[in-house]
């Protein structure tokens, strides 16, 4: 498997892309915090405990009065800002996930039956997405997060409500081209049922192009999330994300106490910009067109 | 032949080589090919797909595009190599000096412009009509490509004509120029049987009022030998046989052309099996040693494993890239004893 | 007829095909829709009429093949009978078993004795799937319906023999469809087709994409099959020579419309209607001599969407009369097992450009 991978096109062609090869970092990298960021987090930043007032504000290490324990400095409450980060990109990086993962089910299914049966049930998907679409996602997002109120799980269903719609779209159109094809028609005379054509036959065809769509999802779905956080309709703040984050330092930023706001504001940027220039590299390797 | 030695080629194509460079390896598509063609001619490029009839066609008007690269050869039209030819020289000599017809008439009609557009610019481009000139031009070609109130249809859309009437139009794009030579790629591939008489009929008319030579490419022996004077034969990109085109079909000396007239089922000698060419063409990135079509040939030896067989005389007005060529004569369809058990 | 139960099997041809037709609404807009014919806007829903009353018959063990050009309607005949569509109207007895009016679960016994293969061995094969599972889709989906365990295994072990019997081999088995040649892919199509034992095989211009010399191997395979199998085959094509090869009885269809049908070598020695014999004419061979009397047609095929009135040649054919116009040809005996759907039986003296 892995000797396949590195003698393959998309493996040569990667190798030979900058920006794919640093976005692939760049991942790698969120992908580790997520995974062992608590692990190698110097301070646990929701354990009221290890927390010390007498800490508050102190700027990044190297800078006069830092303090080396606290490599970006600290915030109002004497938290670490690095542990902050730390567990804060988790938050980020999850919902990302977890929120791309939810859209993509719900809208590949319905872009199938769409796609599939055509008609009635065709026109209704595709005219919700259709005015779906016609409103801006944030708007959307922070229509449903005034109506649900805070917390992670409303967030999750408010990016699954704004993202499900490019799946659908985008399935329902392969879905169109597929069983024009042949080999579904080969089903067909085998005998098989429409749930059983669609679940073996046309599923497994129309999954590539998701691939590029649910990379760069994931990227804006954090920013999304960061933009609710920050207005205040976000996460709850015991389990702050990177946009709470920003949106606790923003209130002092101008007061000369950068570093709360500043850093997370970094991470989200390299995380997404990570994220984009691999899920770049994807559309055009996955891109039948342009080969 | 002697007519052909008195007057000069209009096209001589020396050792032609046209590779892919790919990811894969290289795919060498065309690998040294060589023909000539006399003005007035009218020339049958066949074999299989994978045969690089194609991109020698391509390769003649200067269409190559990368990963594909003219590796070698000369492409000599009226002594001017042309596989060198600046991308402005080649401009002017397409459409001129020489003309393509595709296989789908809507890969070279611009679907936005109307016909009657698409015509004048290429008269415009080419010859110093005035517009009038030109307009008259335009009809009296679509006239003669057998479409009816042409002054009409020039105001049409490609879209509004049918798959048979968009072929003739491009037939008469193609003619517009007066270009010399005529490369025919798969031209009635896509149309029906009784479209497709209408077309070669016109082709084969038109063709000779203008004087104009020709390169048809195709896949279909049958559409060849009603339309063609010579026959060059291509497998995994290099010329197994050549010679009049009555000939090679009635009596080819390669064993490939031999198998491949053989597999054409015949009406007049049904056979309950039909003789076939075992095992599939090579992978052209892969190809066996010595001669490419070794592994299925019924007359191959050890010798076919060592050295690649070049393009000789092998019985009367033939030329095969064989060893071990078919010197008799044998009717058709009766030289093979069927094919084996698939 | 009263026929005694013993020699019904025999007897019963393997297909039967009444009146069918196939229309399909064609899904516009309702901007395309709209006329003002009459002097009111009204909604028009446009009709292709793709098939229109083709009967005929296939017994078993024999090969009928079904030619015309392209949109005359003998691939929608071959996939409606598939009942890939279903059809609009006539009768379809498969084994004398009526199925017209067959839902989806009392369809599948059918399709045990009947499949089919298709034209483009690329887009025939499912590309995510090996091609064991491929070969073992239709044997699995039967053994599943009656409940039988272990269906899957089972038919992937039927699968293994049948790549041999068409010529590929167990190594082949775990492979993907890309990883073959276009020939190869239609003998995995055939395979396919065979894996549950059928009478009947619809094939719907099955070597019309492959190369020439690949085209012969397909062809003997399929006659050794029916050798074997003792198969009857519906096989679509729109290649003259291929189906002079293989076929024991030919039927003519333009424009939807059957309108010849006859045992192969009267068809090809005495063709009767205008279009068999501009058909045949046009159709070039290798041999140019031997090139029947020359007939060439005018014009092209008129829109399925808008049949013109009487018969459906008459706006290219050149022996049309004023009865052409006023009166559709029905399929008529000629004898020798030939049929023909042209005015000219009735009024040979006409038989004259």
């Amino acid at each position: 498997m892995m000797g396949q991978l590195l003698a393959s096109q998309f493996f040569y062609n990667w190798r030979r892309n900058l920006s794919a090869i640093a976005g692939s970092a760049i991942i790698l990298v969120c992908v580790l915090i997520v995974l062992f960021g608590p692990l190698v987090s110097p301070q646990n930043p929701y354990d009221l405990t290890q927390l010390n007032l007498l800490d508050s504000y102190k700027p990044p290490a190297w800078i006069e009065g830092g303090d080396p324990r606290y490599l970006l400095g600290t915030d109002g409450q004497g938290r670490d800002v690095l542990s902050s980060i730390l567990y804060g990109t988790r938050v980020s990086a999850l919902i990302g996930i977890a929120a791309m993962l939810m859209a993509c089910t719900i809208g590949t299914t319905l872009g199938l039956l769409a796609g599939f049966y055509g008609g009635r049930l065709d026109a209704f998907i595709m005219r919700v997405a259709d005015i779906q679409l016609s409103f801006p996602s944030m708007l959307i997002a922070l229509f449903l997060m005034s109506a649900f109120g805070t917390g992670i799980d409303k967030v999750l269903i408010a990016l699954t409500l704004v993202g499900w719609v490019v799946y659908a779209r985008t399935v329902r159109g392969s879905t169109l081209g597929e069983i024009q094809k042949e080999y579904v028609q080969a089903a067909r005379v085998a005998g098989l049922r429409d749930a059983k054509i669609i679940r073996r036959h046309v599923l497994p065809n129309v999954l590539t192009p998701l691939i590029v769509i649910a990379t760069v999802q994931v990227g804006t779905f954090i920013l999304i999330e960061a933009s609710l956080s920050f207005l205040g309709v976000g996460v709850p703040i015991t389990q702050p994300s990177l946009g709470l984050l920003i949106k606790n330092g923003f209130d002092v930023l101008f007061s000369g106490l950068w570093w709360t706001s500043v850093f997370p504001g970094l991470m989200i940027m390299a995380m997404v910009f990570g994220i984009n220039l691999f899920g770049d590299f994807l559309r055009d390797e996955l891109n039948p067109r342009l080969k | 032949m002697d007519h052909q030695s008195a007057t000069a080629p209009l096209l001589d194509v020396r050792d032609l080589r046209t590779w892919f460079h790919t990811f894969s390896g290289t795919v060498k598509a065309v690998d040294g090919v060589s023909f000539t063609l006399a003005p007035g001619e009218v020339m049958g490029l066949v074999g299989e797909s994978g045969g690089g009839k194609s991109v020698v066609g391509f390769s003649l008007l200067g269409l190559i595009d990368p990963p594909g690269r003219i590796e070698g050869g000369e492409i000599l039209l009226d002594g001017e190599d042309i596989a060198r030819a600046s991308e402005e020289r080649l401009r002017r000599i397409r459409g001129r000096e020489i003309a393509m017809i595709f296989q789908d008439p809507m890969t070279s009609l611009n679907p936005v412009k109307t016909v009657g557009a698409q015509m004048d610019e290429m008269l415009r481009l080419h010859t110093d009509l005035d517009e009038g000139a030109r307009k008259a031009r335009c009809v009296a070609m679509l006239e003669s490509v057998g479409i009816s109130r042409a002054a009409e249809r020039l105001r049409a859309y490609p879209h509004q004509f049918s798959g048979g009437m968009r072929q003739r139009v491009v037939i008469a794009i193609a003619l517009l120029a007066s270009p010399r030579l005529i490369v025919a790629d798969e031209p009635t591939t896509a149309l029906d049987v009784t479209i497709q008489s209408q077309i070669l009929k016109l082709m084969r008319k038109r063709i000779a009022e203008t004087g104009a030579a020709m390169i048809l490419v195709t896949h279909d022996l049958a559409v060849v030998s009603e339309m063609v004077d010579k026959i060059v034969v291509l497998y995994c990109g290099r010329v197994v046989e050549t010679g009049p085109a009555r000939e090679v079909i009635a009596n080819p000396s390669h064993p490939y052309t031999r198998g491949l007239v053989d597999s054409i089922p015949n009406p007049k000698h049904r056979k309950p099996r039909l003789a076939q060419i075992p095992g599939a063409v090579p992978d052209i990135r892969n190809l066996p040693s010595g001669c490419s079509f070794r592994p299925r040939c019924p007359r191959a030896q050890a010798r076919c494993a060592e050295v690649s067989p070049a393009l000789a005389p092998t019985r009367g007005t033939l030329s095969a890239a064989c060893h071990f060529p078919i010197l008799e004569e044998v009717a058709a369809a009766m030289a093979t004893t069927g094919g084996e058990r698939a | 007829m009263t026929t005694t139960r013993a020699d019904t099997t025999l007897a019963t041809p393997m297909l039967e095909v009444e009146n069918l037709e196939q229309r399909f609404p064609l899904r516009s807009g309702i901007i395309d829709r709209l006329t003002f014919k009459g002097g009111r806007p009204r909604l028009v829903d446009s009709v292709v009429h793709a098939v229109n009353g083709v009967s005929f018959s296939i017994a078993k063990g024999e090969v009928l093949a079904l030619v015309g050009e392209s949109g005359c309607g003998k691939s929608t005949v071959a996939k409606s009978i598939a009942r890939i569509y279903t059809p609009s109207g006539g009768r379809i007895r498969i084994d004398g078993e009526e199925v017209g009016g067959y839902g989806h679960r009392q369809m599948l016994p059918v399709r045990a004795k009947m499949q089919m293969i298709f034209q483009d061995p690329f887009a025939s094969l499912n590309p995510r799937q090996k091609v064991r599972d491929i070969v073992a889709e239709p044997l699995r989906e039967q053994l599943e319906a009656r409940g039988e365990g272990n269906a899957k295994a089972r038919a992937r072990e039927a699968a293994l023999a049948l790549l041999e019997r068409v010529g590929l081999n167990a190594e082949h088995a775990t492979r993907y469809p890309h990883q073959f040649s276009g020939g190869q892919r239609q003998r995995i199509g055939i395979a396919r087709a065979l894996s549950v034992n059928p009478g009947l095989i619809i094939a719907d211009e099955p070597v019309s994409a492959l190369d020439v010399s690949i085209q012969a191997q397909i062809l003997n395979l399929m006659m050794d099959l029916r050798d074997e199998f003792g198969l009857a085959y519906l096989f679509i094509s729109h290649d003259l020579s291929v189906v002079n090869h293989i076929a024991d009885r030919i039927g003519v269809m333009y424009l939807g419309f059957l309108v010849e049908t006859a045992p192969r070598d009267r068809l090809f020695s005495a063709p009767r209607h205008p279009y068999t014999r501009a058909l045949l004419s046009a159709a070039p061979t290798i041999d140019p001599a031997d090139k029947a009397v020359e007939m060439e047609l005018e014009g092209e095929v008129p829109s399925a969407l808008a049949l013109p009135s009487g018969c459906c040649f008459r706006t290219r054919c050149p022996f049309a009369f004023d009865r052409c116009t006023a009166e559709r040809p029905r399929l008529q005996d000629v004898g020798d097992g030939q049929s023909v759907a042209c005015h000219l039986v009735d009024e040979p003296e006409r038989d004259r450009p």
